[in-house]
């Protein structure tokens, strides 16, 4: 049996010490959890996505739940890129893992102001490009979409920062490697899959749909397989490392999305149920790794796709 | 943390008190609410926030209403059982200062944080308040003191709970009220009316409990948005947008 094993992974010039990131928008920044669990046992965390100025949100009902997920409808609330850096970075001083930055704008430009932005703070280690929210009616999945779009956009981010840049996709598309190869082409150092799956509920007593946005995007245990089967079949097309989210709330689900082709995995809907759950998922990983008498949990990187 | 269930019994139609073994690690006061995972398993998968109904050295109390899976599953769960509870969480009623006429007023499940409050209020503070609460009907009434109003006139006053105090209210008033939305508006522009105080404990899906999720939000005059589960649940009525709710 292997006496250590290694967890760290590699993007672009970012070491990680473990492939477990949290998910944008279900960790807020970050600090939230404090009280919860050691932020420095993570390899990172994804903050809650940035735009040029405070945003809003949508307006209630913004979620709600379904078998074994949620749907959710926020609007991309935030405090804007300003005071993310003044008010919400400092609190995360002490802590020991890579934060990423992810990025919302309605147009090219918004984008490439916050690359600019966020370019000087060296906190920030990377930064993931949002053009997969479904919730919003500018911008967001609206980019993703459409494979011109996301070879535009992720090479204008790519042209105004020195980080990493990692594209979030949407999975309501036709084909996502063609889309993860627009990425690619733009320049992307990883791709990030999948971003929530378009759903509504209709609440049967007042016969309109539930939430107030009408449509929200499906996360949680329910949409795991779908994200899976994404990433395995994004690894066959494409040679940056994907990031693999989507569903995850074990370690199992973890090593399946490892096992697809993930380089990296982001936790999402899991945080709010458990908040500790990274730290499960993380310790499940090494002990599975331990018992397979596997080194490096790079790995098991795409090893599904051998058999 | 993982509490032991002491007890879980039907007080009331479709309601039940359970519980729950305090380990004495925390302080909890009146409006905070606990998010409590129903299984160990993903259904139902979010957790449910439950306001408190008593805090004792023994046991937290939680008094729910069966209204859907969740609860249904809830409503099974027997002495010995373990629960997963977060909390306690969010900012409850704060200090209640003397000086004012206090009026506790709960409306059906609602009424539940408002027992831990009564309590508290007399024990720790001294203070006098005189209780109102609103039911549908005589069974489903769980509360044992104060005097109550049924909309079926079965008990007590017949008809709503704002109507049976709207006469009492003036400007020297202090209300800390909990109920349903629509009995939480009605009240809200009779306060507005009468220039009286109130505290209000607010409902709302949440996912995460902890501020992250910002599901929970409710519109807030200076027409932003606020979050229940951390700005609140308690709130001060003047804050709300409640044409929004």
């Amino acid at each position: 049996m292997a006496s250590s094993v290694n967890l760290t992974v590699k993007l672009g010039s970012l070491i990680f010490k473990n492939p477990v990131l949290t998910a944008s928008g279900t960790f807020g920044y970050a600090s939230e959890y404090k009280n919860y669990m050691d932020l420095n046992a993570l390899g990172g965390f994804v903050v809650k996505g940035l735009s040029v100025n405070p945003k809003k949100g949508n307006k209630p009902p913004r979620i709600v739940e379904t078998p074994c997920g949620m749907l959710n409808a926020i609007g991309l609330q935030n405090v804007g890129v300003d005071k993310f850096i003044k008010e919400k970075l400092p609190l995360l001083e002490d802590v020991d893992a890579h934060i990423i930055a992810n990025i919302y704008g309605t147009k090219a430009e918004e984008f490439i102001k916050l690359a600019e932005r966020l370019e000087g703070v060296g906190r920030v280690s990377a930064l993931e490009v949002n053009v997969s929210c479904p919730n919003v009616s500018k911008g967001g999945a609206l980019f993703g979409k459409n494979p011109n779009e996301v070879v535009k956009l992720a090479s204008s981010v790519k042209k105004h920062t020195s980080k990493p840049v990692i594209v979030k996709l949407t999975p309501n598309v036709d084909d996502i490697a063609v889309i993860a190869k627009a990425a690619c082409d733009g320049g992307a150092d990883a791709v990030s899959l999948i971003n929530t799956i378009t759903g509504m509920v209709i609440d049967t007593k007042t016969k309109k749909p539930f939430l107030a946005n009408k449509t929200g995007g499906l996360s949680g245990p329910a949409v795991y397989p779908v994200g899976v089967r994404m990433v395995y079949e994004v690894y066959e097309k494409i040679k940056v490392p994907i990031i693999g989210v989507g569903g995850i709330y074990n370690s199992d689900v973890a090593l399946q999305y490892l096992m697809a082709g993930a380089a990296l995995i982001e936790i999402g809907t899991a945080n709010f149920t458990k908040p500790d759950v990274t730290i499960e998922i993380i310790k499940g990983i090494k002990e599975f790794l331990k018992v397979e008498n596997i080194k490096s949990v790079g790995d098991i990187v795409g090893i599904a796709h051998s058999v | 943390m993982k509490l032991e269930v002491c007890e879980n019994k039907r007080i009331a139609k479709n309601t039940f008190s359970l519980k729950i073994d305090n380990p004495a690690l925390f302080d909890a006061s009146p409006g905070q609410f606990f998010m409590v995972k129903i299984n160990d398993f993903d259904y139902p998968l979010l957790r449910r926030p439950f306001s408190i109904a008593d805090f004792s050295d023994r046991y937290i109390e939680i008094i729910y209403k069966v209204v859907g899976e969740g609860t249904k599953i809830l409503a099974g769960k027997q002495k010995g059982d373990f629960l997963d509870l977060l909390g306690p969480l969010g900012n409850g009623f704060g200090d209640i200062k003397k000086g004012k006429k206090i009026f506790l007023v709960g409306g059906g499940i609602g009424a539940a944080p408002l027992i831990y409050l009564s309590n508290t209020l007399k024990s720790m503070y001294g203070i006098s308040y005189e209780a109102y609460f609103g039911f549908n009907t005589k069974d489903e009434i769980y509360v044992d003191f104060g005097k109550t109003a049924t909309m079926d006139g079965s008990s007590g006053y017949a008809g709503n709970v704002v109507d049976m105090i709207e006469s009492q209210l003036d400007e020297n008033c202090l209300v800390l009220a909990c109920g349903p939305t629509l009995m939480l508006k009605r009240l809200a522009y009779v306060c507005y009316q009468k220039k009286c105080s109130m505290k209000v404990s607010l409902e709302s899906r949440m996912a995460c409990g902890i501020g992250v999720c910002l599901g929970c939000v409710v519109e807030t005059t200076d027409k932003d948005f606020k979050r229940v589960c951390v700005e609140g649940p308690v709130f001060d009525y003047r804050e709300i947008e409640w044409q929004a709710l």
